[in-house]
């Protein structure tokens, strides 16, 4: 078994009018065992910035503590937030330092940049951004959110509708995955505020 | 290359072998083994390319009415959920039950198989197969295939003119006699609840009851578990399917969402 | 023994896509045409699908070596079976028959992920599916093969029916009419198609009812 499929994951971000939602499913397990039933995979940088880390749960929670520690330094700096394009290229960039012994984690970023145009990304374990339109997935379920998330995303959806397309392709994708589940968990964010939301899921 | 399939036949060759134009495809089956040096590594590789279907949690128990037969229903291949609805417990006569863990066409095959036996048995000797004689058939299958690779685990429950019977075999050739039995990936798990919930004088609704619980907090914490909890009781007239639940509700039926309650509300102060 | 190359291996992997759902009436078997060997597309143009019976019709993806020789014993087996019963052989037979046939190539393999379609003897849609050793299932919608990870989260999402398990039981018939049905085959491929690279070029839909037998063809993406 792969070392990104030690703890389970399931991660997800869409784009919507103005708006974009991040969705995690709540389940950390070793293997098959289910640990923890509440576990966070997204954080908030600032309130329109989130990054999602799908994959090693240890590298995941290592690699945003250093995320927030050199955030923290930009806005000590400029005293402006980052712009998510920023961000990305700096979590590629922390990734890439570590080439030949990577943080195990494929992170998710979803943030709104400029005029709050959304932005999403992805990215693999040594920093190769992959840049999106409608939407992006990793994790052990990312072959089922793939799937789902082609045949229901619609673009310019609004954030209600957003919620309801992202909580659906979640929840039907982690019924499909082993590792992942066990609850889900939504943030919608919109220029105006940050709905956080959580899912009840199948707990098996 | 042919392998041996005496265990296979469900009886004995009574006529010399037709001579039909179809000959070749109305014989016997028989196996098709691969044209190897390395017959292990060629399975080995041969089945990691197909990933036949695994992962289970299935339990048994006998007490004072009878036996209780249990098991979740999915399975999976690798990460992926294959199945969520999977017939572990296969009815193989009105009075006898098997479960189903490991290979999932290891499992359904054999039993079918075990199912045909039973009714000959019953036939030539006009009565029905007991409990010890029909997990010995399987067993004995099972040990003249050990080291080709099948994978079995399962319990043979049922109700013959000695009472209630329950045994494990697995394909490895082991056959044990017992009261408590759980088999899978999950069964850590669903031991676990069984152990701490067993009496001998449960009522059948107790035992029931403890076996659903015990699948679902199997279900609950093994990633590979899961689907529906399905109960059966056997007893002096035969098996009966007791209840079906999807686990999906059944945990909100054990452990409701109530709303959180807000303990204290800021509010404007009045007066001063 | 005949001494062999050290990495030769007898299966390949040819991919596609196969979905088959079973309504009140009907039956929709589908399967992508393309056949594939690692990065080359070998031909655009092949069907997957296969029918064993008057009522009864397979899609199968994997290899298609293996895939060719399943189709050709079970095919003589049902010709054994006319001769002898002088009748069709029911989807269900057939169902238990493929069960067996893949079985006894349990050491051996065929490499082929079947789902088999039709209509039971009360007319009503039936669909089972397969792993490649033999165990199989009868439900009310599958998929198989290498979009099948796709594909089934969301028919699982569109279609979900109570599990036949229940007791009590609840009625657990596709709600989908035969066009609706249809419909959903197309949408579930050409979203396959974007993002599996074994599955592509057309999409060959096959609708069995009390009326007899139709297909359906729908282009997909060539890249």
């Amino acid at each position: 078994m792969s070392i990104f499929e030690y703890n389970g994951s399931a991660l997800v971000a869409m784009v919507g009018k103005n708006c974009f939602a991040i969705a995690s499913d709540r389940r950390l397990g070793v293997q098959l065992q289910t640990i923890a039933t509440d576990f966070q995979r997204i954080s908030k940088i600032h309130d329109k910035l989130f990054i999602g880390l799908s994959g090693l749960a240890t590298d995941a929670q290592t690699l945003y503590q250093r995320l927030v520690f050199r955030h923290k330094l930009y806005q000590l700096r400029e005293e402006r937030d980052m712009k998510p394009e920023t961000f990305a290229s700096l979590v590629s960039a922390i990734l890439y330092e570590k080439r030949f012994g990577p943080y195990f984690c494929q992170p998710v970023i979803a943030g709104l940049g400029d005029e709050d145009k959304p932005f999403i990304c992805t990215m693999d374990a040594i920093g190769a951004k992959e840049l999106a339109k409608d939407f992006v997935v990793a994790g052990t379920a990312s072959e089922s959110l793939y799937g789902a998330c082609e045949s229901m995303f619609k673009p310019d959806m609004e954030p209600e509708e957003l919620f309801e397309t992202i909580s659906q392709a979640l929840l039907s994708s982690v019924d499909r995955d082993c590792l992942s589940g066990w609850g889900g968990h939504v943030y919608v964010v919109t220029p105006t505020e940050v709905k956080e939301r959580i899912l009840k899921g199948r707990m098996d | 290359m042919k392998l041996d399939t005496t265990g296979l036949e469900s009886f004995p060759t009574l006529l010399a072998p037709q001579s039909d134009v179809v000959g070749e495809l109305s014989a016997a089956p028989s196996f098709d083994l691969p044209n190897s040096n390395d017959f292990d590594g060629f399975l080995k590789e041969a089945i990691q390319m197909v990933k036949p279907a695994k992962g289970t949690t299935t339990l048994a128990f006998i007490f004072k009415e009878g036996v209780i037969v249990a098991a979740d229903s999915r399975a999976s291949m690798g990460g992926y959920i294959s199945s969520q609805s999977v017939k572990k417990i296969i009815e193989i006569n009105p009075y006898m039950l098997g479960t189903m863990a490991g290979g999932a066409a290891d499992c359904q095959f054999w039993h079918r198989n075990l199912g045909i036996k039973c009714r000959l048995h019953e036939l030539a000797n006009k009565r029905r197969i007991s409990v010890t004689g029909a997990s010995k058939l399987l067993a004995n299958i099972l040990y003249s295939y050990r080291g080709m690779g099948l994978s079995v685990g399962t319990m043979i429950a049922g109700w013959d003119e000695t009472g209630p019977g329950l045994y494990y075999v697995d394909s490895e050739g082991g056959r044990l006699k017992g009261t408590r039995f759980s088999v899978g990936s999950g069964s850590p798990y669903a031991y676990g609840v069984l152990d701490s919930g067993y009496r001998y004088d449960l009522s059948i609704e107790e035992a029931a009851e403890l076996a659903r619980r015990a699948i679902y907090h199997a279900t609950f914490r093994d990633g590979a578990s899961g689907g529906v909890a399905s109960v059966y009781y056997v007893g002096p007239n035969g098996w009966k399917k007791l209840s079906g639940d999807d686990v999906g509700e059944l945990h909100y039926h054990y452990y409701p969402v109530t709303p959180s309650t807000v303990e204290q509300e800021m509010v404007e102060a009045t007066g001063a | 023994m005949t001494k062999q190359h050290a990495n030769w291996s007898p299966y390949d992997n040819n991919g596609g896509s196969c979905v088959a759902i079973a309504g009140a009436d009907y039956c929709v078997i589908a399967a992508d045409t393309r056949m594939s060997t690692g990065y080359n597309i070998l031909t655009r143009d092949y069907s997957k699908i296969s029918q064993l019976a008057e009522k009864c019709v397979m899609a199968s993806s994997g290899f298609q070596a293996d895939v060719k020789a399943l189709q050709k014993v079970l095919s003589a087996r049902h010709l054994i079976y006319q001769h002898q019963h002088n009748k069709q052989m029911s989807c269900p037979a057939m169902g238990q028959l493929l069960s067996n046939t893949l079985y006894y190539k349990r050491f051996f393999p065929y490499y082929a992920f079947n789902v088999l379609g039709g209509l039971d003897n009360e007319g009503k849609g039936c669909v089972f599916t397969y792993d490649a050793v033999g165990s199989y299932e009868r439900v009310g919608y599958s998929s198989q093969g290498s979009g099948s990870t796709l594909i089934m989260p969301f028919l699982d999402n569109q279609l979900k029916s109570p599990s036949p398990l229940l007791l009590p039981a609840k009625d657990a018939v596709t709600p989908l009419s035969e066009s609706e049905a249809v419909d959903l085959v197309k949408t579930v491929f050409a979203s396959a198609t974007e993002r599996d690279i074994y599955t592509g070029d057309k999409v060959e839909i096959v609708i069995l009812n009390a009326s007899g037998i139709r297909r359906e063809y729908m282009d997909l993406r060539k890249d």
